[in-house]
């Protein structure tokens, strides 16, 4: 009886140890390198990009969509903001049109992307802090399910706020409401039958949509990572004033970047 | 007493599986980390002498002819060699002053360096070989091992080489530039200071052909109790307009504005519209 007394002592004393916060014992498989599983960065995949996508726009946000996809068939940017290197932001960042890798630690997960900033993700289970400025991926906070009572976690779900702008959903320029207050929930597990495919279901709540808006992202896992050094850089002969383009002649003169184009103001300058 | 042997040895197997074992290994790297001199006017290269011509860097006169020139222009209010108006990479190893935290992950293939607003620095350290393909980048290619010097099981420093690089380069925003042949190789040994593990060194040493031997400075970096992010994208931040040969400032409500006193507009005859 008391050798077994000791056994099961030691039992405990291991099943302590092996309960510790040790990563590949208590998170899914996440950590990874990451690509999208379709082409292109149609907000919605299981839908053709532009109108098609059947956005549930507000009437005055459809028309900003409208006017965006008439400047983007003129030859211009319409609300794609990505020449003048303005961050695509939260969710168009979820799209992953470069790859994404995901590093788990027990009160933060990080999201390294190759053409973004790391995006955070609190799991401390901390408010956001008061000062937090906004900005384009927004504050994200995050908690992982145990969805099968197991042990170990399967689901990751994640809410994220305190934005700025402007962003849009995808490259045609699929607006976001320049309130700002958009919310983005996230959930995130691997595919039941294949867990080298991760899928994010992503519901967008913004004053654009006449209702919550959600579509599900499938990414692929990469077991051969390569990456790529980006720096957004912003295209020769471009010339950015704020948010407005230009072009740059050959002679260096700046000049319209479309028919019409008003020029820049030059308050500042004493000569003129 | 046969199934409590075996509850035991399958309780064994799990706390004996790899993450835990190897997490421990290593030293307390994981943290937030600052350069605790950045932001006070200029980011030196050799953090114990001032910046640019005060550094005494080991130049060869050719490139110290650079140098000069460069401090010269800075002067007169260019950019000389620095090109951080431009929002070009810093690259190596002028990101590892840090003018920005930067976090540190472990895992046991790679070492992370994830900064706020630069490309996640990874080092290899699965003993991988250089690779033959990998394109030049500004970050370069880093290869690591950790060393266990007290041979107490447990791991002290991370020894890193990097190489494979593209330019233009410079140490420092004064413009103490690097050999435009971009065959520099940066040896880095990263270690928690033995009176306070709140402090991470890293001794860098730069062997590049703009040098007369190598180059070893001892940066330090604080670990930050209360980490903190900000999204600072260089775009977003850089307020410089270049318009041909001119430069000119963008204010805070988005005009064009001159950087000296007297500097004439842009020209602007090809435009037909009226200014707003």
């Amino acid at each position: 009886m008391p050798a077994r007394s000791a056994l099961t002592a030691i039992a405990l004393a291991v099943a302590m140890l092996a309960l510790a916060p040790a990563i590949a014992q208590t998170y899914p498989d996440f950590e990874s390198q990451w690509r999208s599983g379709g082409d292109g960065d149609a907000w919605d995949p299981a839908k053709p990009a532009g109108l098609a996508q059947q956005a549930p726009l507000t009437a005055e946000y459809q028309a900003i969509f409208e006017a965006s996809l008439k400047d983007q068939a003129a030859g211009r940017r319409g609300n794609n903001y990505r020449s003048s290197c303005v961050l695509d932001g939260m969710p168009r960042l979820m799209s992953l049109t470069a790859p994404m890798e995901i590093l788990i630690q027990p009160g933060l997960t990080f999201f390294i992307f190759q053409e973004a900033f790391a995006r955070r993700i609190h799991t401390d289970g901390k408010p956001m802090p008061d000062s937090e400025p906004p900005s384009f991926q927004g504050y994200s906070t995050g908690r992982w399910i145990d969805a099968h009572g197991d042990g170990r976690y399967d689901v990751f779900e994640i809410e994220t706020r305190n934005f700025k702008g402007p962003r849009a959903m995808d490259s045609t320029g699929l607006p976001l409401h320049k309130d700002n207050e958009t919310v983005v929930r996230e959930r995130l597990y691997l595919d039941k039958t294949n867990t080298d495919r991760l899928h994010n279901e992503i519901t967008t709540i913004d004053h654009a949509f006449t209702r919550p808006w959600t579509v599900t992202k499938t990414y692929v896992r990469e077991r051969n990572p390569r990456w790529r050094e980006y720096n957004c850089q912003i295209a020769p002969g471009a010339v950015f004033i704020g948010l407005d383009e230009y072009r740059l002649s050959p002679d260096g003169k700046l000049k319209p970047l479309y028919e019409g184009q008003p020029p820049p103001d030059l308050g500042y300058f004493k000569q003129r | 007493m046969h199934k409590t042997t075996g509850l035991l040895m399958a309780l064994l197997i799990v706390a004996g599986a790899p993450a835990l074992g190897a997490e421990m290994k290593y030293p307390d790297f994981e943290a937030q980390w600052r350069n605790p001199t950045a932001g006070r006017g200029g980011n030196p290269w050799d953090t114990t002498k001032p910046m640019g011509l005060g550094q005494e860097p080991p130049l060869t006169p050719e490139y110290q002819a650079i140098f000069e020139a460069s401090v010269r222009e800075q002067k007169k209010g260019g950019q000389g060699n620095s090109r951080g108006s431009t929002c070009i990479l810093p690259g190596m190893p002028k990101v590892m002053n840090f003018s920005e935290p930067m976090e540190i992950i472990i895992r046991p293939h790679i070492t992370y360096f994830v900064p706020m607003r630069y490309p996640t620095r990874r080092i290899y350290t699965d003993g991988r070989a250089w690779a033959k393909d990998e394109q030049p980048t500004f970050g370069g290619t880093s290869i690591g091992r950790w060393i266990d010097l007290d041979g107490d099981g447990r791991y002290d420093a991370l020894e890193v080489e990097t190489r494979n690089f593209k330019g233009p380069r410079v140490f420092e925003s004064s413009g103490l530039p690097l050999h435009a042949d971009n065959q520099t190789v940066v040896k880095e040994h990263i270690y928690l200071d033995n009176n306070d593990k709140n402090v991470l060194h890293d001794e860098i040493t730069t062997i590049d052909h703009a040098l007369t031997r190598p180059w070893t400075v001892d940066r330090t970096y604080l670990r930050e109790p209360i980490p903190y992010w900000m999204e600072k994208n260089c775009y977003e931040a850089n307020q410089h307009v270049l318009i041909g040969a001119e430069e000119y400032f963008v204010s805070a409500d988005g005009k064009l504005m001159p950087v000296r006193s007297g500097q004439p507009p842009p020209d602007l005859s090809y435009f037909s519209e009226p200014r707003r």
